[in-house]
């Protein structure tokens, strides 16, 4: 418990990560998954914010997530100001099979990017992508055709394709393609995953971690104890995105 | 039995207007008893969200007795349609609600509306006759004892009630459920035209169907539990406090002065879980009905050590009640020095931080917008809420879990790759077995947006009362289970439960419902040996059910809640299960039940002897002196 100013104490750097996106996109099933590899079906909704913690080791360095998980309502958006201030890391949650989630977090990403702190690493994921994919259980090769531009490596057999993969792709509202191109062009790291599953979810945290101006952290946390305030004032770092890390992801995953 | 008009309508649902117009009272798809202990319907224009929800699932039956025992005349205002005018009700503010707006019914119809109002017109007058014969004065038996005794018409079926909360949006679907809030909605607008009358009551055979009018929203229940009016008014009293509880009455006022059409049920999106939670509190919980606070039971110099770990240090300058609970119960809260709060106020704050979303969220800490209407309307403040312990108590718990605040107990050091289901505590923890299921939480209400501040001033908190010992001591009072009580720990022959509400304090206490009430092991039960038939299981629940439910009666009667003459000073009833008496007198009021084959005048000696040992052991029972700062 008394982890606020004691970072020095265990050697964790803290980052305070948000959660933000539209209801029932799945934002706290990540969460879940990602700090007890959990998940629940039919969740109930969150109700202001939830607020845990998880440690996450990259290479040598142990970060410890302070992470808001914020209820998606529309009620609760002029709360959220209070729940990003001062992160230095954000995830913008939408859901592949409801277009209008996308929507809803393109306008998040705006806001953020316009009234967040200027540092901030903001990650885009497209959740449920399970429904969009053939039950592994379906067969044994679970290697059905999952989205067009992973298709060539899907040498599925035709004849379980057409029965387990035409039905979950019908569902997915938001071509991955074009999401992609979206974070890329805003400067985001973009997933898509699965918190039933748990494809993607590390991942994000992972990369997140990677980007994450640590020493930055570690520079301004010695004053203060409170990173987040000190980071803001900070040298104002590009708010673009090396996309190469993007592409590395899943190599070397921060042992979380 | 011919005498009563209830004979006259044996249909229990579909006829809420004896006598009324038929062809629109097809009300029976939405009314008819589902599985769910209750129902909740928010209703507005394209919400499709009919959210009808469970929050109970024992519905139980009917049990041949009871029919054939119905002699007794009904209470005069058990039958025949009833609308009163607002009398003086002491939680209901409802001068508020006058001239604020009136409900649009659905556009186009002034025919079907004046037709309503024609049927109505006669029934009110078939009314008159009925209620005269009604109102005789109920007989006194017993002069000497000068116990008013409340004839008692005995429902021992205790169907779901259903909830409604109503918009002024004009209804466009056309299912059935549709036209039956149009129906309601015609109702209610019908007497604000007539004569800025407010629908209270609508009595139909065994069911009432009651109304609430808290513009923009108007709330209905629809219940054939033979309840006074009183009670199922003020559910939906309560229900409207936890609508505002999540949206605040200014902001609920300006979306609908901007669109009538406002969709409520977008408005209170993800607050379905907090409203049905409240509703199943509203069928059990006599502090509810009571509008008093049911603190846990527990040694006066533990309660006292923990009070004192919360009094804030002046730096948490925005904090205003800190609040410690354990299994929903409060065990000690801490004030500023001139506020006092509103046991309403608290039964919305528990609710909500006990619904699902709360308690079961993984979460180490919830930090969420309440308003809590009672203290102020219009504005939100900001509720820190930490359960310390949460789940199942078995032994190991305590040390690890409430020394360091949950959150380490969920999320091991610095783990190697996502770790194997490393469950948070308690969850999913359902193999039955040892152990009382345990919760503490610490509540801590800001006024400012300030989390940091309050997370660690809590911290330190909880570091306090765990490091001298108060937390772990309350823990095990949880879990041996001295922090409820039998009934027979009192030896009062006959006595099977009562509840008793200190009136200085505002406070109850009662023992734990047992046989034959004890719903929780009779399900337990039943669950064990699932080759018995299901029927048997619900015999408790529909004793329970009965036995709130004359306590109720008595609540109402000896605080003349549903337009009574007057109120009493005693009232007893007898059914053929049990006696009970409600008694109250300056410094508190007592619900007593005890076997049916009792004496009135054992009933008597039962109740003072109850008195007496409250007297003695109200250190333990109330939460009598909590620190301010």
């Amino acid at each position: 418990m008394a982890e606020s100013g004691s970072g020095a104490a265990d050697k964790s750097v803290q980052v305070k990560l948000v959660l933000l996106g539209e209801a029932a996109v799945g934002k706290s099933s990540i969460v879940l998954r990602f700090v007890s590899n959990e998940f629940q079906a039919n969740k109930e909704p969150t109700i202001g914010a939830a607020f845990l913690t998880q440690k996450c080791r990259l290479e040598d360095r142990v970060l410890r997530y302070e992470i808001w998980d914020t209820a998606g309502q529309e009620r609760f958006h002029s709360l959220a100001p209070m729940y990003y201030r001062n992160a230095q890391a954000a995830v913008v949650v939408y859901d592949v099979t409801k277009a209008s989630s996308l929507e809803k977090a393109k306008s998040w990403v705006k806001e953020l990017q316009r009234q967040a702190n200027p540092n901030i690493v903001i990650a885009l994921a497209g959740n449920k992508v399970d429904l969009v994919q053939p039950s592994p259980s379906a067969s044994g090769s679970g290697s059905a055709v999952e989205s067009e531009d992973e298709a060539d490596d899907a040498t599925a057999t035709p004849g379980e394709n057409a029965a387990a993969a035409e039905q979950p792709e019908s569902l997915r509202q938001v071509p991955r393609d074009e999401a992609e191109a979206y974070a890329k062009e805003a400067g985001l790291l973009f997933f898509e995953t699965s918190a039933k599953t748990g494809e993607g979810v590390v991942e994000i945290f992972t990369e997140i971690a990677k980007k994450i101006p640590i020493e930055h952290i570690l520079a301004s946390s010695r004053g203060t104890g409170r990173p987040g305030a000190a980071g803001r004032s900070g040298g104002a770092q590009e708010g673009g995105v090396n996309l190469e890390e993007n592409a590395a992801k899943g190599k070397d995953a921060c042992n979380c | 039995m011919s005498t009563t008009p209830r004979s006259r309508t044996p249909s229990r649902v579909g006829t809420p207007v004896p006598g009324g117009s038929p062809s629109r009272l097809v009300l029976a798809p939405p009314l008819r008893p589902t599985h769910s202990l209750t129902n909740l319907r928010v209703y507005s224009k394209s919400s499709s969200s009919g959210a009808s929800s469970s929050s109970h699932s024992t519905s139980p039956s009917t049990t041949p007795i009871a029919i054939s025992a119905v002699n007794t005349p009904p209470p005069g205002n058990a039958e025949g349609i009833l609308v009163t005018e607002a009398e003086a009700e002491p939680d209901v503010e409802e001068s508020e609600a006058i001239g604020i707006g009136r409900v649009a019914s659905p556009a186009g119809d002034e025919d079907s509306k004046k037709n309503l109002r024609d049927h109505l017109r006669q029934t009110l007058s078939y009314r008159q006759s009925t209620a005269d014969m009604a109102s005789r004065p109920p007989k006194k038996k017993s002069k000497t004892l000068n116990l008013n005794e409340l004839p008692h018409e005995l429902v021992d079926s205790f169907t779901p009630r259903q909830y409604f909360v109503l918009t002024e949006a004009d209804s466009t679907d056309s299912d059935d459920s549709a036209s039956a809030y149009a129906l309601m909605q015609a109702l209610i607008s019908i007497f604000l035209d007539d004569n800025n009358d407010k629908l209270r009551c609508i009595n139909a055979g065994a069911t009432r169907i009651t109304f609430l009018l808290r513009p923009p929203l108007y709330y209905v229940c629809i219940s054939d539990w033979g309840e006074p009016e009183g009670v199922t008014r003020n559910h939906l009293e309560y229900l409207h406090l936890q609508i505002l509880s999540v949206v605040t009455a200014s902001h609920l006022r300006k979306m609908f002065e901007r669109r009538r059409n406002s969709d409520l049920g977008r408005l209170l999106g993800g607050a379905e879980n907090i409203l049905n939670s409240l509703l199943h509190r509203l069928e059990w919980d006599l502090a509810l009905s009571t509008s008093s606070l049911h603190c846990l039971k527990l040694d006066t110099g533990l309660r006292a050590r923990l009070a004192d770990a919360l009094v804030p240090s002046s730096k948490a300058k925005d904090v205003l009640y800190v609040i410690l609970v354990a299994n929903g119960q409060v065990v000690t809260l801490v004030r500023p020095k001139k506020h006092s709060i509103h046991p309403a106020d608290l039964h919305i704050l528990v609710n909500t931080i006990y619904a699902p979303s709360i308690l079961t969220s993984p979460a180490a800490v919830s930090w969420l917008p309440i308003c809590l209407p009672k203290f102020n309307p219009n504005g939100f403040v900001n509720a820190y809420v930490n359960f310390l312990v949460r789940g199942r108590g078995d032994e190991d718990e305590p040390g690890q879990n409430t020394a360091s605040s949950a959150e380490e107990a969920s999320s091991p050091t610095a783990r190697e790759g996502p770790a194997p289901a490393q469950s948070a505590p308690g969850k999913e923890e359902e193999s039955g077995g040892r152990g009382k299921d345990i919760d503490i939480g610490l509540v801590c209400i800001s006024g400012g947006p300030d989390f940091e501040t309050v997370r660690t001033w809590c911290d330190s908190v909880i570091k306090k009362m765990g490091s001298d010992g108060a937390l772990d001591a309350l823990i095990t009072a949880v879990r041996t289970g001295a922090t409820v009580y039998s009934v027979s720990e009192l030896g009062i022959p006959g006595l099977r439960h009562f509840v008793y509400k200190s009136r200085s304090h505002v406070q109850i206490t009662a023992p734990v419902f047992e046989d034959p009430y004890d719903v929780k092991r009779e399900q337990q039960r039943c669950v064990h040996a699932s080759h018995y038939s299901l029927l048997p299981c619900l015999t408790a629940a529909a004793a329970a059910g009965r036995l709130i439910t004359l306590y109720q009666t008595l609540h109402d009667a000896i605080h003349a809640r549903s337009g009574q003459a007057g109120s009493l000073k005693l009232q007893y009833i007898k059914t053929q299960k049990e006696s009970v008496m409600g008694w109250i007198t300056q410094p508190f009021e007592l619900y007593v039940a005890l076997s049916s084959r009792l004496p009135k005048s054992a009933v008597v000696g039962a109740a003072n002897a109850v008195a007496r040992w409250v007297k003695k052991e109200e250190g333990r029972l109330f939460l009598t002196n909590a620190p301010v700062f």
